[in-house]
């Protein structure tokens, strides 16, 4: 499970990171005739799996979202054109909608890629920023002990008790409501950062402090080295194995805490392609039915978590935080 | 124990006085305030008054100092957006959501014990099922399976689609009342209860395989007890202290309100209304939502410490030395 | 064992897999029996509002909510209805005008009483008259019952004629009294006396209190969840068959937060009756559950408002900004609605749904609509042309024009965020005049801070759905002239004593001023519309502001719902509640 856990996560990784190659058409491109298109349907038939080819589609009636395909004008599916794994040349204007199209006519499919790129990057650079700072506060009071561990570990127990799905919105709803994306990316990595820090330098703490008392600590000491040598070269290392589990326990709940963010409309605004504002799009439960492909990024956001439950089976550490 | 306890009361006073306090401060270093909700076309006049009436006229400190006085006296301000006193406002809100709360709750731990005493205590194909089954339910959050469920109940209709009543209730009397609750419940609360009963199922589950390899499970076996009854009565009662820490994690954050389900369904509930009362920047029902979920944190960690006490004679007498 | 338990439980998840496909694709139960006569008696509504009102009297209350509200309970002198515009009497059964069209004699309907028992005679008229014009009432409707600057005045001979004195010739003449709903004297002439009007029938307030002569009285409400009505048996008006109107019993108005939500329970059968039109984006929907008897699509023709896009105007300011010169050309705005291709842009932006249109007054106001402006067919080379002609070339080849001092036609517009015409609109606007070399920014933000933005004058372009309140042009005064607060090009600046009086900033909009002016006062119908027939041919000319497509109105509500005139403003259906009947009733 461990080994399926690993590999569906470097998987969904490298599809991020790829997703310039991999996507058929940009992530903001509206195709104005194809609002609410259906995706569509390639046909490898005539030509196998080397020649797929699909049909144009003609618009029936917008307002119904009616669309036919015009069958007379078959468009061959190119592979590695242009610089991506799957398109259609380029004078064509029909576009591969492998997910369909949102309300804007925009290729979900590219926009879920794209997606994985944005929220998985915040959710690195949050993790990355509780790592840092969590580490460096637990390693200082785990080390320093007395005090100063003292008054961190009431700071720290307070934080941890507090629900982090309400602190990220009050958080984030006292900012201005309307920022631009980058703004909002810095920030939202900011916040989670600081929600998250606690929880690390919790584990960190409790694993420097014992690791205090080990013997080469003390021989270290006797040898000359100064505190902040022995914490960074020896104390902290210990605790890697701990940081490394713990990343990736962070990593889906920085990702859920995007998209439910961006889902209550305070995350990144609607043109960024997030997997949070894709399903923000989807909001409009009503017409799930009409379109069931719109819950894409939910299919996306489940196979992250998956991935890293599979991952941390066993472990010993519970499984994703219990914050509903 | 009146120690632990008076401990406890200290620690629950601190936590609703900072968070309330925090969320206050918080929501009036927002930009924008409550004046924003009367439009673009709202007198000076009116803008003004409305201002002073939340004090908005006065220093953050000033203002905290008149909002602290009258709470003591559990006097917590008006709310703007629904022109009533703030406590009756939470009152209901918080009975809400403490309704789907306990609902939940319950839900997970029928779901999750009896499963993971299954999953932990046996070989097969019944506890491979219900590991992926629990890790399944693990890895959709609330967000989405509520938004599934919701699709799912709109296209059946066999359940309704949101909210907590529905609008015949309104004569009705009070046993139709609870029935029509009760109709509105398993949407919220069976996306709330997934992940927190697949939670208690795995803990349950490692729980009690470590237990079942202790030395005192052999002997009562050597002694002829039954295995079921060595699995109900002793092994889980040892598998408990794990347990029993969860427990209370698990009911501060039910009890705070789970946000999005709450959003999503339209359950009326505590988190509902902090989250209409951020955007709004309604501050005096911010500071007292806050203040309510401090509350309900401080009673969690309360009832799982208590939980913990009554379950590991351990911890018992430690307390007492 | 195993095998058997394995196997079981895979049975049982298809056969449960099935069982709810089933479902999802089984039409409901349809309403049960066919389409009765409409005089069914009996039976409750579910409707939606956004939220609780945080008051419920209409004379001092803006809010849509207390509109609705208005219309449930309360009883105007005359009511205009809005399916067919014309002006119906009401509380006062009959009329004489004077020769001069300065006064009004009206003869109150006999034997109406308020919903407490309570005779309604002439007093509550003078009484609600007075407290709209009090200034301590602080009145929203002030504005509308004003002519020529001076309030109406109003004397009662006796308990059921009034007689009322218009300062000056009025064009709508008693259409204005169409917004005001009389009030009870003997429940706020306390209020009104002690200078707390403004403040009466707030959310602490009694339902009990609140009487009214509408068809439905209040009988409960709580913030946040729900309004409850019930029939007002003291209700004066009865059907053409005689039988006692309203037919509902009771009418429950609950809080659906958002559209989406609204839609959802609008589906499932929750809600009989939604509060907004049905959005473009949720037609399909609707049209779905039409198919399987759950709901009835209404088309409502075209609605009489439309979604604009303007540059700021007002010289002061833009300052020394050099853009100004040419942004302030009328044929810069000509150029622009060249460029436009009307039809893509229904097709695009409305799914279709919607009408090319050249000016504010869309075919959905029947009455006032002219067709006979200036259109600008799409043409691209054309704008090109107009432009050039005014200076503005690509001299540098990066695909936008500038003018001979190199400054770019580059602007950013702002529109509200979230509501999916506007970035539909913004984003065709901004591709079309990409190519003839304009090139927009779209700056989404929220409303609040866009109406801000708006009344500062705080902007370059705006895209947004400028209101118009009342579908005759006289009550909209404000916006037609220069000098009106909802003048929305061009805001004028502070006014007070001391402070310059702004003159109109250009010779056609002193022009409008002119024209509006007279037709306010004009009596004479024909001669209004020929007058504002003109006014809308100057606007076409000059284009203040860019109209592109008026949206066709599509409206739903439950099937089982019976008697529904609809109209194209809101609220669509409830504006005419007593005469909505239920079927298969209680």
């Amino acid at each position: 499970m461990k080994k399926t856990g690993r590999a569906l996560l470097i998987a969904i990784v490298l599809v991020a990171a790829g997703a310039p190659l991999l996507a058929p058409n940009p992530p903001d491109r509206q195709f104005t005739q194809y609002l609410f298109a259906p995706p569509t349907h390639v046909r490898l038939l005539d030509g196998g799996l080397t020649a797929p080819y699909f049909f144009p589609l003609r618009i029936v009636n917008r307002l119904e979202r009616r669309f036919e395909e015009d069958e007379n004008r078959p468009i061959p599916i190119q592979w590695f054109g242009n610089g991506h794994l799957l398109s259609v040349s380029e004078g064509e204007d029909a576009p591969l909608l492998l997910l369909g199209a949102d309300s804007y006519g925009r290729d979900i499919f590219s926009r879920l890629l794209y997606g994985a790129r944005a929220s998985l990057g915040l959710a690195a650079l949050a993790t990355l920023a509780a790592m840092i700072f969590g580490a460096a506060l637990g390693g200082i009071a785990g080390y320093a002990g007395g005090a100063i561990d003292e008054l961190f570990s009431r700071l720290s127990d307070f934080v941890l008790v507090l629900p982090a799905t309400y602190v990220v919105l009050a958080l984030r709803a006292v900012m201005p409501l309307v920022l631009p994306a980058q703004t909002v990316f810095l920030l939202l990595a900011g916040i989670f950062a600081l929600v998250g820090w606690p929880v690390v330098a919790r584990g960190v703490r409790g694993i420097i402090a014992s690791e205090r008392e080990q013997e080469y600590v003390a021989a270290g000491r006797a040898a000359g080295a100064g505190s902040l040598r022995l914490l960074t070269k020896h104390l902290l290392p210990a605790a890697k194995g701990y940081l490394t589990t713990q990343a990736t326990l962070l990593l889906p709940a920085f990702i859920l805490a995007e998209a439910t963010l961006s889902y209550v409309g305070l995350g990144f605004p609607d043109t960024v392609p997030t997997w949070g504002t894709m399903l923000h799009d989807a909001s409009n439960v009503a017409m799930l039915g009409e379109a069931p492909w719109m819950l894409a990024p939910a299919a996306a956001i489940f196979l992250v978590v998956l991935a890293v439950n599979l991952l941390v089976q066993g472990s010993g550490r519970s499984p994703v935080q219990l914050e509903p | 124990m009146a120690r632990f306890l008076l401990r406890r009361l200290i620690f629950a006073i601190l936590l609703i006085v900072i968070v309330s306090s925090g969320a206050l401060f918080l929501t009036r270093l927002a930009p924008g305030d409550v004046t924003a909700n009367l439009g673009a076309f709202a007198p000076p006049e009116e803008v003004a008054r409305i201002r002073a009436r939340f004090d908005l006229d006065r220093s953050a400190a000033a203002q905290w100092g008149g909002w602290a006085l009258r709470a003591i006296r559990f006097d917590f301000g008006d709310s703007f957006l629904y022109n009533r006193p703030v406590g009756g406002l939470i009152q209901r809100a918080a009975g809400n959501t403490a309704v789907l709360a306990v609902a939940a709750l319950s839900l997970a731990t029928l779901l999750g014990i009896p499963l993971g005493i299954i999953s932990g205590s046996r070989r097969g194909v019944a506890p491979m099922l219900i590991r992926g089954a629990s890790l399944v339910c693990l890895s959709i959050p609330p967000l989405l399976t509520s938004l599934l469920l919701v699709f799912a109940a709109s296209r059946t209709g066999w359940l309704p689609a949101g909210g907590m009543t529905s609008v015949n209730a309104v004569d009705a009397g009070w046993s139709s009342w609870v029935l029509d609750v009760v109709r509105h419940l398993p949407l919220p609360a069976i996306a709330l209860a997934l992940p927190i009963a697949a939670t208690f199922e795995r803990l349950q589950s490692q729980s009690m395989a470590e237990t079942i390899h202790q030395p005192f499970v052999v002997a009562a076996l050597a002694r002829g007890v039954t295995w079921r009854r060595l699995v109900i009565g002793h092994a889980w009662r040892a598998s408990l202290r794990s347990m029993c820490a969860i427990y209370g994690l698990a009911i501060g954050a039910l009890l705070s309100g789970s946000f999005v389900v709450e959003y999503i369904t339209a359950w009326p509930g505590l988190g509902r209304l902090m989250y209409e009362a951020l955007r709004a920047r309604d501050i005096y029902l911010v500071a007292g939502c806050s203040a309510m979920g401090g509350v309900f944190l401080a009673l969690g960690s309360l009832v799982a410490d208590l939980l913990l006490f009554a379950a590991d004679p351990r911890v018992r007498e430690g307390q007492s030395a | 064992m195993k095998r058997r338990l394995l196997g079981s439980v895979v049975t049982a998840a298809i056969l449960l897999g099935g069982v709810v496909f089933w479902r999802s694709t089984t039409a409901p139960e349809l309403v049960n029996g066919v389409a009765t006569p409409a005089a069914t008696r009996g039976g409750q509504l579910v409707g939606s509002i956004r939220a609780v009102p945080r008051s419920f009297n209409r004379i001092v209350a803006r809010e849509q909510t207390t509109e609705l509200l208005s219309f449930l309970t309360q009883g105007r002198l005359v009511r205009i209805n809005r399916s067919t515009f014309d002006l119906e009497p009401w509380l006062a059964e009959s009329w004489e005008a004077s020769p001069d069209g300065l006064t009004f004699t009206l003869h109150l309907r006999p034997g109406v009483t308020w919903s407490d028992g309570a005779p309604f005679t002439s007093g509550d008229v003078l009484f609600t008259l007075q407290a709209v014009f009090d200034p301590k009432s602080e009145s929203v409707v002030a504005n509308q019952l004003t002519v020529a600057g001076k309030p109406i005045a109003a004397t009662a001979p006796d308990d059921h004629t009034i007689v009322l004195t218009y300062p000056a010739p009025s064009g709508p003449g008693l259409r204005l009294l169409d917004a005001l709903a009389i009030m009870p004297k003997h429940k706020l002439e306390g209020a009104l006396a002690a200078g707390t009007f403004a403040k009466s029938w707030d959310s602490a307030t009694p339902p009990s209190d609140m009487v009214g002569t509408g068809p439905f009285l209040l009988r409960e409400y709580i913030p946040g969840q729900r309004i409850v009505l019930d029939r007002n048996p003291r209700y004066w008006r009865k059907a053409t068959d005689g039988t006692q109107l309203p037919y509902l019993d009771r009418i429950v108005l609950q809080v659906v937060p958002d559209q989406d939500a609204e839609l959802l329970r609008l589906q499932s059968g929750d809600l009989d009756l939604t509060q907004s039109e049905l959005r473009p984006d949720d037609y399909v929907a609707a049209r779905r559950a039409e198919d399987q008897g759950r709901l009835k699509v209404l088309e409502l023709g075209v609605g009489p408002d439309a979604d604009a896009f303007w540059f700021r105007l007002k010289a002061e300011a833009w300052k020394n900004d050099p853009r100004f010169a040419f942004v302030s050309k009328p044929e810069f705005r000509r150029a622009i609605s060249h460029a436009v291709d009307r039809e893509a842009f229904a097709e695009n932006v409305f799914l279709g749904a919607g009408v090319p249109i050249w000016g504010p007054i869309t075919p959905g106001n029947r009455i006032w609509f002219s067709p006979n402006v200036l259109r600008y067919p799409h043409d691209v080379n054309k704008a090109k042309e107009i432009l050039k002609g005014i200076g503005l070339e690509d001299r540098n080849a990066n695909g936008i024009v500038e003018d001979a001092g190199g400054n770019e036609a580059r602007f950013t517009v702002i529109t509200q965020r979230g509501i999916g015409w506007y970035e539909r609109g913004t984003t065709e606007l901004r591709n079309r005049l990409a190519q003839v070399g304009i090139a927009l920014e779209i700056a989404p933000i929220d409303n609040g801070a866009l109406i801000k933005r708006l009344l500062s004058s705080d902007y370059e372009a705006i895209y947004y759905r400028p209101l118009l309140t009342d579908l005759d042009p006289a009550g909209n005064m404000d916006v037609w002239m220069s000098s009106g607060s909802g003048h929305f090009w061009n805001l004028p600046g502070p006014k007070g004593p001391g402070l310059p009086v702004e003159k109109p900033a250009t010779e056609w909009e002193a022009r409008i001023d002119m024209l509006m002016a007279e037709q306010a006062s004009t009596i004479d119908p024909e001669r209004r519309k020929a007058i504002f027939n003109d006014v809308q041919r100057i606007f076409a000319e000059n284009l203040p502001a860019l109209y592109f497509v008026a949206p066709r109105i599509y409206y739903a509500h439950n099937a089982r719902v019976r008697g529904v005139t609809p109209s194209v403003q809101r609220p669509p259906a409830l504006w005419s509640a007593d005469t909505i009947a239920v079927s298969g009733a209680p």
